[in-house]
């Protein structure tokens, strides 16, 4: 039987014949249906899928009409992350202007909101000159970070050795704490980078410390868009499902653990996010094709339950797509696709 | 009550979390004579692999999992006195940590937290860890199994380079090495030489027990 050149979660090339192929497909969407309680993809969506993944062109493209917005978190970063030495102005014109990026994010390269608070002078003035070179909606971002307010790092007693010791409400008591400061630093620097002239914020990597994070993230947009009726608050997040690290955590009395994100959008639209960035993680020893019907999966009800644009998360290790440093356009292509026009959403 | 549903209910004492429960029925287990390594490993340890499973889709949370773990952790100490002393002995010993130049730490205290709830002693050296520490710690510690996380694409290598740094020691077969981490793969530890990958916090159990000859 005839094979197809894919890849696996972690880069390396594997060949798939037509069994094996529609095999992973079924199983990626099933294990997502499975785990997030809702409807796998369609016999219909799963052929699409199918037809992407054995077209035999390395790099294949949206049709003409169905192209979105794409948006750029971390983007003064990337560029730099990979040894290119450019400064961070440079990089968004880049972006902008060879790249073709529609939305950008001016970060700082330690990207917390933590570190920002302290040289958020500094940080003012040169967001101010990148929005004179740039005309692209260009944000402020960093990601909350909320294992930056633990010890060693920050003043709330480590909850990760308070668990180890069996200090289970005292870790919780710590956790609750973090998010009290965390909130702070959020509105401050969303405020006062806003009032310099950033079109939006974005909240980036939002539940890397599970379920306090997300209450932090939720808690800061709610101040912040009462504050500011018309800003811009994107929020991405950093897992598929929230991890209970706390575990009793709940926002507008709904538990945040374990929450998936079809039900993640439901808050966030309450708490009056703008822009949503939804991500399903990458299973290295899995196929491309699996990670990609399960990512579609879970993305595709997320934005059927939405009433505000979904920017879903597609890059190293998210979205589908391998776990490498420079993710191989034969198969960023095809899971861009299928996220696209699978999913129906805004922009990537 | 018959043995299959005492094992059961072991499970279920686990993933409820109630400590007076599983005593309990340890107590009586022993008691009508059951062997106490097969009520471990058909009755608890199948309820803390539920736990470890439940925790990776969402479904149970940390707080949850520790109290699991400290109900199995009594709960093993209750049997391990009951076998004979010369079968007393410990699942073995296992260093952990998360390589040099990263600090996610988030999988490696699952997988720890785990491998205790198993009867595992085990000794988090924390994150951001040199080869040189994992090595030392190692030694000091004598462990039989030294584990190692790398969540980003960039610090794996140290992974690579303790394996290496291990021959060059002339300590590669002392210890047995697991590694583990998102970008992680059983390709990688093959390449590397590593003696095992663990998936997730169940997998890497399943593997340390593998190692030991213990599966
Ligand atoms: C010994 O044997 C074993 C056996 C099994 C083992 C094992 C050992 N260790 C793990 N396992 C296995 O069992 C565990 C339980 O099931 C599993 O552990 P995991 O850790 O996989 O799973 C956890 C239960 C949940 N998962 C996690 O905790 C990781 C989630 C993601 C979102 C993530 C988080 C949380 C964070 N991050 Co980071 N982060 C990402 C992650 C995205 C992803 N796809 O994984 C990843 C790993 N991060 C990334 C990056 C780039 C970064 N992060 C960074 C920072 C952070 C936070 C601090 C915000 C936070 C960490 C908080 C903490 N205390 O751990 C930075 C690096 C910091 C550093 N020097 O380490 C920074 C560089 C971002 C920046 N510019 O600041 C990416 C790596 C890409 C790459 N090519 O390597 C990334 C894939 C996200 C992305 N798509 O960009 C298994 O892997």
């Amino acid at each position: 039987m005839k094979k197809y050149r894919t890849r696996k979660g972690d880069g390396s090339f594997i060949e798939l014949n037509e069994n094996e192929l529609k095999a992973e497909l079924e199983q990626g969407t099933s294990d997502a249906a499975d785990r997030g309680k809702i409807s796998p993809l369609s016999k219909e969506e799963l052929q699409y899928l199918f037809e992407l993944f054995t077209y035999p062109s390395k790099f294949i493209s949206v049709e003409m009409g169905n192209e979105v917005i794409l948006s750029y978190d971390a983007a003064t970063l990337k560029v730099r992350r990979v040894g290119v030495s450019t400064h961070r102005i440079q990089s968004l014109q880049v972006y902008e202007k060879l790249l073709g990026a529609d939305m950008l994010e001016f970060d700082h390269v330690d990207y917390s909101i933590k570190p920002v608070k302290p040289i958020i002078t500094f940080e003012q003035p040169e967001l101010e000159q990148a929005l004179l070179v740039t005309t692209l909606p260009l944000y402020y971002g960093a990601q909350p970070n909320l294992g930056l307010y633990n010890q060693p790092d920050g003043p709330c007693p480590n909850p990760g050795e308070l668990y180890a010791a069996g200090k289970i409400s005292e870790a919780q008591d710590s956790q609750e704490k973090a998010v009290e400061y965390a909130v702070s630093d959020m509105v401050q620097v969303g405020s006062e980078m806003y009032e310099s002239g950033a079109d939006g914020i974005n909240f980036d990597t939002t539940g890397a410390a599970g379920d306090t994070d997300f209450l932090a993230t939720l808690k800061a947009v709610e101040i912040l868009r009462k504050k500011f009726p018309d800003m811009c608050i994107e929020v991405g997040m950093a897992g598929e499902f929230i991890l209970g690290m706390h575990g009793g955590l709940s926002y507008d009395d709904v538990r945040l653990a374990g929450l998936y994100p079809h039900k993640q959008i439901e808050l966030a639209q309450k708490a009056g996010v703008s822009i949503f960035g939804p991500v399903c993680n990458t299973k290295t020893d899995r196929s491309i094709p699996w990670n990609s019907a399960r990512a579609v999966t879970y993305i595709k009800e997320c934005v059927k339950n939405s009433k505000i644009p979904i920017h879903a998360n597609m890059g190293m290790g998210v979205g589908g797509l391998p776990m490498v440093d420079h993710p191989p356009t034969d198969v960023v292509s095809r899971a861009s696709k299928a996220m696209v026009e699978i999913t129906r959403l805004d922009g990537l | 009550m018959g043995k299959e549903e005492l094992f059961k209910q072991a499970m279920d004492a686990i993933i409820s979390s109630d400590l007076k429960k599983a005593e309990e029925i340890a107590k009586k287990a022993i008691g009508e004579g059951i062997d106490p390594m097969e009520l471990m490993s058909r009755g608890f340890r199948v309820g803390i692999t539920r736990i470890g499973d439940l925790f990776e889709r969402g479904e149970m949370f940390l707080p949850e999992l520790i109290r699991s773990a400290e109900v199995m952790k009594s709960v093993s100490e209750l049997i391990i006195s009951a076998l004979p002393e010369e079968s007393r002995e410990k699942s073995g010993v296992v260093l952990i940590g998360t390589v040099q130049g990263d600090i996610h730490d988030i999988g490696k205290i699952l997988v720890a937290s785990l491998l205790k709830a198993n009867g595992f002693e085990v000794h988090d050296v924390g994150h951001d860890v040199s080869v040189e520490t994992f090595i030392e710690k190692a030694q000091e510690l004598n462990v039989d199994i030294i584990g190692s996380s790398a969540l980003l694409t960039t610090t794996m290598k140290y992974q690579k380079d303790l394996e290496g740094e291990l021959k060059r020691r002339d300590l590669r077969d002392r210890f047995k090495t697991m590694v583990g981490g998102a970008p992680v793969t059983q390709r990688w530890a093959d390449r590397i030489g590593a003696d095992a990958y663990g998936e997730d916090a169940t997998d890497a159990v399943r593997r340390a027990f593998e190692l030991l000859g213990k599966s």
